[in-house]
């Protein structure tokens, strides 16, 4: 295969991943809406929905544009597929938060079976002197130390879906959930 | 055009229809990435079958949502339960789409697979062979995750799934295992599965 294709490929594999993280990471939000009766997580995932839609339109049109043969093109069609279900799977994340958006108190069944716990959610910005900036997920060992758990890292604008390997870098903002008393202990953590 | 069974009404709880719908419809996303990424035609199968059992669940829990409800403030409760519950039900529905791209032939590049291999973790699927190490060995005591980086997330026994298995859950011969891990582990994990490899390493 030319140089070329596999650079356009690399690059389609990139957007594609992008899709997919978001629209995970919408589930996990929009689940934690639900359990938090926060509407500030509705919110962003409803942001996040407009958001896929536009990377959906990109990767759809970076695929178009490539001019592949036919037996190329065959491959590139299952991939243009999953996008479309990963825009699916961000539709249904936007409805569970819209059942926290409408303003009436979630059911208990739906809490009971997010999570057992009365749970809390937070904010916080990475600092620059903080001990977990410029290291990994894993190796900051944040739920063990504060016993909150992050859902999700904004950067930049833009969502980030945490992984073991991904980098805490200064400026970031870590969504996290968690009992009441981890808060306090995760502020420390992130801005001394 | 598809043969529809007649759901009879069962009385079972709203708080486990729901919990079964949330945790299969996440598993099944889970199942399916894998199946269209690398082409695993059994994973897609398996996506296909759990989809109608969310659809007959689904359908339950309608019918115990309308006996639940007693007065106004129920129903404006109950419906949230309900649109979340159908969300979920899409969420197995986009599952399905993505394991009918391995079930009708369509593929996934394999220049795309690779790419994947490198950001993802793999979920592989193994049946449990009777001369296999692991038979009759408790999940905890295997110690997968320290061992090699693997994570057992569902087990299948016939038609019965157990999703995210307890420490004490017991592996039985013949049934189905689906692992995640990184791939040199989860490689190794399959052949001590199959009863290929005798041995637990470290």
């Amino acid at each position: 295969m030319p140089r070329r294709h596999q650079e356009k490929f690399e690059e389609i594999v990139e957007r594609f991943v992008e899709l997919k993280d978001t629209s995970e990471l919408m589930m996990d939000l929009a689940y934690s809406s639900l359990l938090l009766n926060s509407k500030e997580l509705a919110e962003d995932v409803q942001e996040l929905e407009e958001h896929v839609d536009k990377l959906h339109t990109d990767f759809e049109l970076l695929v178009l544009s490539c001019g592949f043969k036919l037996e190329e093109a065959k491959g590139l069609l299952g991939l243009i597929r999953l996008g479309v279900v990963t825009e699916k799977i961000a539709d249904a994340a936007a409805e569970i938060a819209e059942v926290v958006l409408r303003g009436i108190e979630p059911h208990r069944v739906l809490k009971l079976v997010i999570e057992e716990a009365e749970e809390t959610v937070t904010y916080v910005q990475v600092a620059e002197d903080s001990l977990i900036t410029n290291k990994t997920l894993r190796s900051a060992r944040i739920p063990e130390e504060t016993g909150m758990w992050i859902l999700a890292i904004r950067r930049r604008g833009k969502y980030i879906r945490p992984r073991p390997h991904t980098t805490i870098e200064s400026g970031d903002v870590l969504i996290a959930s968690g009992y009441a008393k981890g808060e306090e202990d995760l502020k420390k953590l992130a801005s001394p | 055009m598809p043969r529809l069974e007649r759901i009879e009404y069962k009385p079972i709880s709203v708080r486990k229809l729901f919990l079964d719908i949330k945790n299969l419809s996440e598993l099944m996303i889970d199942l399916a990435y894998s199946a269209a990424l690398f082409n695993d035609k059994e994973l897609a199968e398996d996506v296909l079958e759990l989809e109608s059992r969310v659809d007959t669940l689904t359908y339950l829990l309608e019918m115990e949502i309308m006996i639940a409800a007693r007065d106004v403030e129920d129903a404006e409760k109950l419906a949230g339960v309900s649109k979340v519950a159908s969300a979920a039900d899409k969420i197995s529905d986009a599952a399905a789409d993505i394991a009918a791209i391995v079930t009708k032939k369509i593929g996934i590049h394999p220049i795309v697979s690779e790419g994947f291999e490198k950001v993802e973790e793999r979920l592989i699927r193994a049946k449990v062979n009777e001369d296999s190490i692991l038979v009759n060995k408790q999940i905890g005591e295997l110690d997968l995750a320290a061992r090699m980086g693997v994570d057992v997330i569902a087990i299948r026994r016939n038609k019965d799934w157990i999703i995210d298995p307890e420490d004490t859950t017991q592996i039985e011969s013949g049934a189905i295992l689906i692992a995640r891990g990184a791939s040199a582990g989860i490689r190794e994990f399959k052949e001590l599965v199959e009863g290929k490899l005798r041995k637990l390493e470290g």
